[in-house]
């Protein structure tokens, strides 16, 4: 019994303690070692399969970043003249937060002051008040403005003024030192894009863009931005969660590297030439539209030039200077039916307008000047020779069409070069048609009318691309031939002004196409160069011979051809006129493409007026009386800018018969020495009086006169020493002019055109009529061919 | 004149026996490296709060202090014999409920924290009823529990009508469990007043794992896990609802309610595998808030790397299996039960803690068991370590042979 109540209480105790133990041990598995996965798997996750996260994460909060800006590189020109620098500036700040605590210690001082009976701040209580006003009159602000930007007092960062003027952030300084507003008013250094030539090839250089993070917008600004730009550096310093500096110190510098300076091919005289000539003609022939001036190397393919009209200043690009796009503006702000927002708009247009460089991002049917081309590919073809005879009848039916040439009565009978010289579109017709489509077009591809240049200038316009030109299959086909007779003389495909002087180029440095470029050498703050560029050939498209040939030719045309307005005595300068149809009425793109010396080519210019304004619709004249052409306005106005262009570039005149000598000293001669003289001169001799020693002459010594002319030397007779009036000769012809100037002693000097015929007539003397003069000086006559073509294409 | 050792009794010489070495060893270690981690994380916070004084081992000696002076605790306790905590345990939860209704009017921390936590004691500093509460509940769980066979049975009159539904209830073990769940209810019922929801849950945590151990039927378990995840959903509905938002998303909410997360996350984050180095933390730069207490082991992580971290939770792991090594080996049921709840109580302690800073679970503060800066906390959880080495100085020696 005994035994078995021990037995009975026992048994329950020990199940209780197995109970104990099992359980126990769930416990001990479960809280020991299961519980422990989930934490170390999850500590696995975060500490290393994303610590890279996290630790951006951290370090991002944990450290400051401020910027160390890098000065953006010089733009020089080719001579090194620098046409975009960056300058210091500052940005004056305000914070409000601090502006209270500097008066809150203001006022502190003036209690202290008080209670000790010492003198208080000598210097004004920096009240809004004041601040406003004196910040408002020092940066041209709005006083009412700051006063309320100064209420914000919980603000730490109010923009006052972007990049002031260094007079203008001096007198800022010097209000903050006097008034011990240093806690409060902040000038913070930053850089401002100076343009010392202001307008001077903009579209080619380009701005920087203040609102996009000081950006180049356009040109080399835009597309050598990396260069340019260099590389901000960096100061990280680790700070703590209240924002201020670590206990321990953590700064890591990154320097800033200065952008690289670029070295352009431009030359800034002959960049200014072109911008001058360029206003001048917009002017002269109302021009509507522009226009563009490229001025190259053809043996290089350095632009030395490139302007466009309309313009603007590069350091107020937003401003709109060009007075025709003034006008505009001007027409519909105050046109009283116009919105606000229709003016924004067109002020948005015509900004746009001035900022695109039209030369590379625009296309345009590049008219007569093209014929250098396909006179070029004839000659190195062989299907023409300069012994070819081409008749015009002044039209030439073509698939149904009739296509007329300039001249409606016909040229008639023309060898090759009067056929260039007349630009006349029958003979080119013939022309492309003895070339043949296959081989027109190989040429086409050849001098780089198709597809891009390459060249290092933002936007250029693809034209291989929508339909500007035709495609092989379709110029080569059965529907080809209106093309190719419209292509002939440069109709009816659309290149880019620097495709076409690009391909003229080849034509005439000796067949090789050469990769425009306008950024010559990239040099680092340093100066060392870490990029220069060489010209590059892409391919030689014609023999050397027959580009020879082709400048005698096209020289050809300035010398008595339609490009006769563009001669300049002394120079041999070779050319191509055009007027380029656009599809609109009364919308004439007139042209010249030139070169100069025609012999050994220096210089290619293409010049183009876009849409001189007719006196009335269908007018083929300018209220100004100026006929619609490129040989009538792009040559006359191309001539004047080859001959600044040589000059500058120290190309020497050459003389002919006619060019003008200087007199050279006589006085006190025999007669026999003087007259050998003067003949070796060019000159002839008239005397007067019977003495054996010259005792005067008329013109004086030094002077310019026209080859040919008479030299008067006065035997020992008194010299007349009275003045004469210059004639009005304004209008004559070059044989009038002459006579009515050598019956008062006065010599003619006839620039211009030399094509004396009935129709050149003299444009302006540089000699105002009744002006009165020395005798013997030459009279400076500009004469001009004024003869205009029937209605046609090409001229 | 002490007593010879034949002199005493089997109790008393059982009571002088060793304690468990590789228990007291891990604790030591734990201790040492809690205090070294509240330096380190604690003194860019002191250098930079005015009431710390600007002095950067403000809570660093504090804490020292507070080791030195619990580890003393720790070694006085384990020299008592643990069969008095029997009749000392009916007092401690006595004590312990009468603080916690005191907290409510005299304690502080519903200004600082929203929650009335603590009480001060003039001089000593502060502490919170609930770190007793638990030791209380966990003792007298302990005391009663381990008497649970040998009690006597109340029998009623089985003539009493009532009978019937007794016996029933008895059968399924729920008339033995009704003081349990009274005590139970009016200890949560009183935390959360203050409110504190974490302490809430440790103190059921601890007090199941001795009803558990002890041979509570395992459907109570089931049941009332089931009511607690019953709880936990209605809470979800209300203002605890955020909290779960957050957790999922902590940068949806940076400004409230996940920024402390967020910090603990790049902490633990940039430590990497190796860490920053001891002392080299960026984020306890006045980015983690409150660096030295609830989330030190994110600094932890950050300093010592994933290496760093899972040795530490290594020897919490050792430390935990050690404590339940001595609970089996405990010569009575009572000592059993009291280490079971101890050691158990420490583990989920531990568990949440570490769960919270990785954001493996919502956050609630739960502090990390010898890191977290608290003075009155760290002597509190050293005297229980204290009853743990107690209770392992009466594991009976092995039999000879």
């Amino acid at each position: 019994m005994a035994h078995g109540k021990k037995k009975t209480t026992q048994h329950p105790d020990r199940r209780a303690n197995r109970t104990i133990l099992v359980r126990t041990l769930f416990l001990m598995g479960i809280f020991g070692v299961v519980a422990f996965v989930p934490l170390f798997v999850k500590l696995y996750q975060i500490q290393i399969t994303e610590h890279d996260k996290y630790e951006q994460m951290a370090i991002d909060q944990q450290t400051r970043d401020s910027t160390v800006s890098a000065n953006r590189g010089t733009i020089y020109d080719s001579k090194g003249t620098p046409l975009a620098i960056s300058a210091t500036v500052y940005n004056v700040q305000l914070s409000p937060k601090d502006v209270a605590e500097t008066q809150e210690s203001y006022r502190k001082k003036v209690e202290q002051a008080e209670e000790s009976g010492k003198k208080g701040p000598d210097y004004p209580e920096p009240t809004n008040e004041f601040i406003a006003s004196n910040l408002a009159e020092i940066l041209g602000l709005d006083e009412a403005d700051i006063l309320k930007r100064l209420a914000k007092t919980g603000s730490q960062y109010e923009m006052l003024k972007w990049r002031v003027e260094q007079t203008e952030s001096d007198a800022v300084r010097e209000f903050i030192t006097e008034n011990n507003l240093q806690h409060g008013i902040y000038l913070m250094p930053t850089t401002k894009r100076y343009y010392p030539y202001n307008s001077l090839a903009a579209q080619v250089i380009g701005w920087v863009n203040y609102n996009n993070d000081g950006k180049g917008a356009y040109g080399m600004e835009a597309i050598y931005e990396e260069d340019l730009a260099g590389e901000t550096g960096r100061v990280v310093t680790a700070k703590n969660g209240a924002g201020t500096e670590m206990l321990y110190r953590f700064e890591d510098y990154y320097d800033a590297t200065d952008g690289n300076n670029l070295t352009l091919t431009i030359d800034a005289t002959i960049q200014y030439f072109c911008e001058r000539i360029l206003e001048k003609g917009v002017e002269t022939f109302e021009v509507q539209n522009g226009g563009f001036a490229i001025a190259m190397d053809p043996n290089t393919g350095a632009i030395l030039a490139w302007a466009n009209s309309p313009t603007y200043d590069l350091n107020d690009p937003w401003g709109v200077t060009d007075p025709v796009l003034s006008a505009y503006l001007e027409a519909v702000e105050n046109d009283p039916n116009a919105t606000e927002e229709a003016y924004l708009e067109a002020l948005g247009k015509v900004q746009n307008q001035q900022w695109r460089n039209k030369a590379i991002v625009d296309t345009y049917e590049p008219g007569s000047t093209f014929k250098s081309m396909v006179l070029a590919a004839a000659l190195e073809e062989g299907v023409v020779s300069e012994s070819d005879h081409f008749y015009c009848s002044g039209s030439v039916t073509l698939a149904g069409h009739t296509i007329r040439c300039s001249k409606r009565e016909g040229h008639g009978d023309q060898n090759l070069a009067t056929a260039v010289g007349n630009s006349c579109n029958p003979a080119f017709i013939a022309i492309g048609k003895k070339l043949g489509a296959e081989k027109f077009y190989d040429y086409l591809e050849d001098f780089g009318m198709i597809g891009k240049t390459g060249i290092d200038m933002q936007g250029e316009a693809d034209n291989s691309k929508g339909g500007l030109v035709w495609d092989r299959e379709y110029f080569t086909g059965i529907y080809g031939e209106a093309s190719l007779a419209t292509a002939s003389f440069g109709q009816r495909f659309k290149v880019t002004p620097i495709q076409l002087i690009t391909g003229a180029s080849a034509v005439i440095n000796g067949g090789h196409l050469m990769q425009p470029y306008v950024v010559s050498d990239i040099t680092d703050a340093e100066g060392n160069t870490i990029k220069h560029v060489e010209p590059t050939e892409v391919r030689q498209v014609i023999s050397e011979a027959t580009s020879e040939r082709c400048r005698t030719i096209l020289e050809g045309v300035v010398d008595g051809g339609t490009g006769k307005n563009a001669r300049v005595e002394g120079y041999r300068i070779g050319g191509k006129t055009g007027s380029s149809e656009t599809g609109e009425e009364d919308h004439t793109i007139v042209s010249f493409l030139g070169f100069a010396p025609a012999d050994d080519p220096q210089v290619v210019i293409l010049l183009a007026y876009d849409n001189p304004k007719p006196a009335s619709p269908g007018s083929n004249y300018t209220s100004g009386g100026w006929y619609i052409s490129g040989g009538n306005m792009a040559a006359i106005m191309a001539g004047e800018l080859l001959e600044d262009i040589l000059d500058h570039m120290g190309v020497e005149k050459s003389y002919s018969a006619q060019a003008d000598v200087v007199v050279p000293n006589v006085s006190g001669q025999t007669l026999a020495t003087a007259t050998t003289q003067l003949k070796n001169a060019n000159l002839t001799v008239r005397t007067v009086g019977d003495g054996d020693t010259v005792t005067g002459q008329i013109p004086a010594s030094g002077a310019s006169i026209p080859g040919g002319s008479q030299v008067v030397l006065y035997m020992g007779t008194d010299m007349p020493t009275d003045q004469v009036e210059v004639p009005n000769v304004e209008g004559k012809t070059a044989q009038a002019a002459r006579q009515a100037l050598e019956s008062v002693g006065l010599y003619l000097k006839a620039t211009g055109t030399t094509d004396y015929g009935s129709d050149t007539v003299a444009l302006k003397q540089a000699v105002a009529a009744g002006t009165s003069v020395d005798r013997g000086t030459a009279i400076e006559v500009q004469f001009i061919d004024n003869s205009g073509g029937g209605a046609g294409w090409g001229f | 004149m002490p007593k010879l050792k034949r002199d005493l009794t089997m109790e008393e010489q059982l009571a002088r026996g060793p304690v468990d070495m590789p228990f007291l060893m891990l604790v030591v270690l734990l201790t040492g490296i809690g205090v070294i981690m509240v330096f380190s994380a604690s003194y860019a916070t002191a250098f930079y709060s005015k009431s710390s004084g600007y002095n950067p081992t403000y809570y660093f000696v504090r804490q020292a202090l507070f080791a030195v002076a619990g580890l003393a605790v720790m070694y006085i306790t384990s020299k008592i014999n643990y069969q008095s905590l029997r009749w000392m345990s009916v007092f401690v939860l006595g004590i312990s409920i009468i603080l916690l209704v005191l907290v409510l009017p005299f304690g502080y921390g519903r200004t600082t924290v929203g929650a009335q936590r603590w009480i001060a004691i003039p001089l000593v500093g502060s502490f919170q009823p609930s770190e007793i509460a638990k030791l209380g509940v966990i003792l007298y769980f302990s005391a009663r529990l381990s008497k649970r066979n040998t009690e006597k049975q109340r029998r009623l009159n089985p003539r009493s009508y009532l009978s019937g539904v007794a016996g029933l209830l008895d059968r399924i073990g729920l008339l033995e469990l009704v003081p349990y769940v009274v005590i139970l209810g009016i200890i949560a019922f009183l935390m959360m007043k203050e409110p504190h929801m974490s302490g809430t849950i440790l103190i059921m945590a601890g007090a199941a794992a001795v009803l558990f151990a002890a041979g509570i039927k395992l459907y109570w378990f089931i049941g009332g896990a089931a009511g607690l995840c019953g709880l936990l959903v209605l809470m979800m509905s209300g203002y605890q609802s955020k909290r779960i938002l957050v957790w999922k998303d902590p940068w949806a909410y940076p400004k409230d309610g996940g920024y402390q997360i967020i910090q603990s996350l790049y902490a633990i984050g940039s430590g990497g595998l190796l860490g920053l180095g001891l002392g080299k933390s960026r984020q306890k730069f006045l980015y983690l808030p409150e660096p030295e207490n609830d989330f030190i082991f994110a600094i932890v992580c950050e300093e010592l790397g994933l290496v760093g971290a899972a040795v530490v939770l290594i020897l919490f792991a050792l430390l935990i299996i050690r404590g339940y090594w001595i609970a089996i080996h405990a010569r009575d049921r009572f000592g059993a039960l009291l280490v079971v709840g101890i050691t158990t109580l420490l583990a989920v302690q531990v568990f949440l803690n570490i769960a919270v800073v990785t954001n493996l679970l919502p956050t609630t503060g739960i502090s990390l068991p010898f890191f977290s800066y608290g003075g009155t906390a760290l002597m509190i959880q050293l005297l229980e370590m204290g009853i743990v080495l107690s209770v392992s100085r009466q594991i009976p020696a092995p039999k000879q042979g």
